[in-house]
């Protein structure tokens, strides 16, 4: 423990010496009156999430933006043959890493369930790794932690939130987040906007009614909460809108972009009949009130697990020959959508692969649901599957070019539903028949896919990074770590890793040099050049 | 440690009584079984009594570790298959055929391994037993089953001349060649996600080298960088694919492209038609 504080404390100071921001933070506490909280040298203030420096990765999208975009070129379309390993980081667990590590002061810090590592992004060396009591709820994966002012925000499978100091993982204080027993479990990385952490639940086996609640970083105390569906129980109303990934947010709007889950019960809309609000919804919140500002349905009355919970990529640009500030999702239940994000009013809706569930679209924008595809008790053949046509892994916005690279899953299913499958929880079955993945630049403007690139059968878990210098990083079904031309989707570099991807990637710098994260199963890889 | 002790010697009395079973079935008399195959049997099963604390334990491991992909009640779900119809379930004795697949995982179906110990595996496959005993009820909020009386819907003539005609499945298979007894080796959900679309079957590749040389086999892999055949010998073989011409039979296409082009009432006759096609009484049982 001695050595390990004495390591730290060299690794901070040496970090402070000669990284600008260092000199920054050190010049900034000088002139602080009284003692400086130590705590503050470990960063992850709101000026570094407003606006992420390059040496940095603090946030699950990076920046608070969701797209997924580094404006580092070191790495070129020209030299990335020439990408080796610096480093791997071996979990030595059995749940793969589905968490997006955040990098803040040269140091990583990612998640299994149940597990936090906090990891020299340097030499790949563990500073500490904290294990929380194996816990009762799903297992299913974890996305991450949150990090405001020298402390991590952590959720846990039985739903509790942790906050742990990130210099040594002592914990603050932990508090339930939703109950447990019930059905509730937890698995995003918080998001951290102003003083208030935002943190969503997961539980799609019972009837819950969903919701987004805002924590105070210090206290762990509740500020608000935004419910998505009414109180279980009101009658005709649906329960779910899980809000199980984590958002964006625009600081000039000062509005969190939020995508709701599911209705429940999942299979069996019967007892919830209409639109289903604000279930597969994206949502615009006020971060300082929870209070709605606007809600655009992406999926009305869903009867196949498609939620809205992908990420909404906030983009400002031309659309049509007007500036625009957009809101992006590439969606589950097959379309691309843009948004006005001021308003909410859609832009653009598009399917991005097969989809045979729909009447049209509305003159909302949103696609109207064939009574006819839902499940029965027969069977329906539906697409996408229940995986959908993405999920949680990120997709990118390349600012350079344009388009929205996403990794996608054109599949086909079978669905099923009868009166004595219930209505409580999933009340229903589905079965994946065929799918295969194909990464797809979309053109935003238009929907149309400009180009595509193969990733094998069953399709791949893996998430997108674009650079500015031209790069899209991402992963095939095989467990390939893929470096893509972003103008071309042509194959510039590869690496087998050996087992499954389903994570995002990410890029930081360090020393002058560029880094790109990847993961696959449990571990952790540093790609960089020679 | 002595509930396993008993579990054990229990198990071993079931592995007895399940051999018997398997030979009692082929004859089709009814009689006292051990745990039933599928909730089609159900009538005739007598539930297998584990230890509840056992039991107990393994749903407690199975709801925190296997239920999002099989299902609460292990009924299965979009990415884990039904467990309480799985065919390696009702082989499996007291954890035997489980324990293995829990314990390596299965990577190319993107089932996890899990390190889980001799008394977890016990508790784990007591639960999933007592599921496929359970299988007749209800089950609170997991995710459900489909029985081969739901897929009975369709018209088997209308399915037949779907098969002959705009199917245009007759181009490769047929009820006298391939899919003779089709009905007999596979029912329900099973025949009909085989017939949507075979998972499991490998396609043949054919790869040519520089030299001319050409080796027909059965593709194993095959990512944009290397393919990998095992070799009418039984060896498997991989190049890079930049350095040989491969070709992989394109007859699976043909399901994926029907995807778009069935109606779900073409699904159901179809599946109607299929379940025509059983192997007379009486004859040698297909291979």
């Amino acid at each position: 423990m001695n050595f390990l504080k004495a390591a730290f404390l060299f690794a901070a100071s040496a970090l402070i010496a000669i990284t600008p921001r260092g000199l920054m933070l050190a010049q900034s506490a000088a002139e602080q009156v009284g003692p400086v909280p130590a705590a503050r040298e470990q960063g992850a203030d709101s000026q570094m999430l407003l606006h992420p420096p390059a040496d940095s990765w603090p946030g699950y999208h990076g920046d608070y933006s969701g797209r997924r975009h580094t404006s580092l070129t070191r790495i070129t379309p020209q030299n990335v043959k020439n990408l080796t390993l610096a480093w791997a980081f071996q979990t030595d667990q059995l749940s793969a890493i589905k968490s997006s590590p955040l990098l803040v002061n040269g140091i990583l810090y990612f998640t299994v369930p149940e597990n936090i590592w906090a990891v020299d992004a340097r030499s790949g060396h563990q500073i500490w790794h904290y294990t929380n009591p194996r816990s009762e709820g799903e297992h299913i994966g974890h996305r991450g932690v949150a990090m405001y002012d020298g402390y991590l925000f952590f959720l846990t499978p039985d739903a509790h939130l942790i906050s742990l100091n990130a210099k040594d993982a002592t914990v603050r204080w932990k508090i339930e987040v939703a109950d447990a027993t019930k059905g509730y479990w937890t698995s995003m990385a918080p998001l951290v906007v102003g003083n208030h952490v935002l943190i969503g639940v997961s539980g799609d086996f019972d009837n819950l009614s969903g919701y987004l609640r805002a924590i105070d970083p210090e206290t762990g105390a509740t500020q608000w909460q935004w419910n998505s569906t009414p109180p279980v129980g009101t009658p005709g109303q649906t329960t779910g809108g899980m809000t199980w990934m984590t958002g964006t947010y625009d600081p000039d709007l000062n509005l969190v972009y939020w995508g709701t889950g599911n209705p429940t019960p999942v299979l069996n809309g019967s007892t919830r009949p209409g639109d289903d609000l604000y279930t597969c919804t994206i949502v615009a919140l006020n971060p300082d009130t929870g209070k709605l500002a606007w809600a655009f349905q992406v999926s009305p009355h869903d009867t196949h697990d498609w939620d809205a919970a992908e990420t909404p990529v906030l983009v400002d640009g031309d659309f049509h020959g007007e500036p625009k500030k957009m809101l992006m999702q590439s969606s589950r239940n097959g379309y691309f959508f843009v948004l006005d994000r001021t308003n909410g009013k859609n832009l653009l809706t598009a399917p991005f692969g097969p989809v045979n569930w729909t009447l049209g679209i509305d003159e909302q924008g949103r696609p109207i649901p064939n009574p006819a595809k839902e499940p029965a008790p027969d069977g329906h053949l539906i697409a996408p599957d229940e995986g959908g046509m993405t999920n949680y892994r990120s997709p990118s916005f390349d600012t350079k070019n344009g388009l929205f690279i996403v990794d996608a899953h054109p599949s086909w299913s079978i669905y099923f539903a009868k009166p004595a499958d219930g209505v409580y929880g999933w009340a229903g079955a589905d079965y994946g028949v065929w799918g295969k993945g194909v990464i797809e630049a979309i053109d935003y403007q238009t929907g149309k896919i400009r180009w595509s690139h193969e990733l094998g059968p069953q399709g791949s878990g893996a998430g997108v990074l674009t650079t500015d210098s031209g790069i899209t990083f991402t992963g095939d079904a095989m467990g390939n770590f893929l470096a893509l031309d972003s103008i071309t989707g042509k194959t510039l570099w590869h690496a087998g890793s050996g087992s499954q991807i389903v994570s995002s990637p990410i890029s930081y710098e360090l020393d002058g040099q560029q880094y790109v994260l990847t993961s696959s199963g449990g571990v952790l890889f540093a790609w960089a050049l020679p | 440690m002595n509930l396993l002790r008993s579990t054990l010697h229990w198990t071993a009395q079931l592995a007895a009584l399940l051999l018997v079973s398997f030979v009692v079935a082929a004859a089709q008399t009814p009689t006292h079984t051990p745990p039933a195959p599928s909730r089609i049997n159900k009538g005739t099963s007598a539930p297998a009594s584990y230890p509840p604390a056992l039991v107990q334990s393994g749903s407690a491991l199975f709801r925190r570790d296997c239920s999002f992909c099989h299902g609460r009640d292990a009924g299965g779900g979009e990415s884990g298959p039904d467990l309480t119809r799985s065919r390696l379930v009702t082989e499996d004795v007291g954890g035997n055929k489980i324990g293995p697949v829990v314990r390596n995982g299965r990577p190319d179906k993107g089932m996890p391994r899990f390190d889980f110990s001799d008394q977890e595996i016990a508790g784990l496959a007591a639960f999933i037993h007592t599921q496929l005993n359970n299988a007749g009820h209800a089950k609170i909020g997991g995710r459900k089953g489909v029985d081969a009386s739901d897929l009975q819907t369709g018209n088997a003539e209308a399915g037949r001349q779907y098969f002959n005609g705009a199917g245009g499945c007759a181009t490769c298979h047929s009820p006298d060649g391939d899919l003779a007894g089709i009905a007999s080796r596979y029912q329900g959900l099973q025949l009909e996600e085989r017939m949507l679309y075979p998972k499991h079957v490998k396609p043949k590749v054919t790869v040519t080298m520089t030299s001319g040389e050409i080796i027909i086999g059965t593709l194993d892999y095959l990512d944009e960088f290397t393919v990998g055949l095992i070799d009418p010998t039984g060896v498997y073989r991989s190049w890079r694919t930049s350095d040989v011409q491969y070709k992989v039979d394109p007859g699976l296409n043909a399901h994926v492209e029907l995807f778009s082009k069935y109606t779900d009432a073409d699904i159901h006759n179809l599946m109607a038609y299929l379940q025509t096609l059983r192997q007379a009484p009486g004859s040698a049982p297909a291979p």
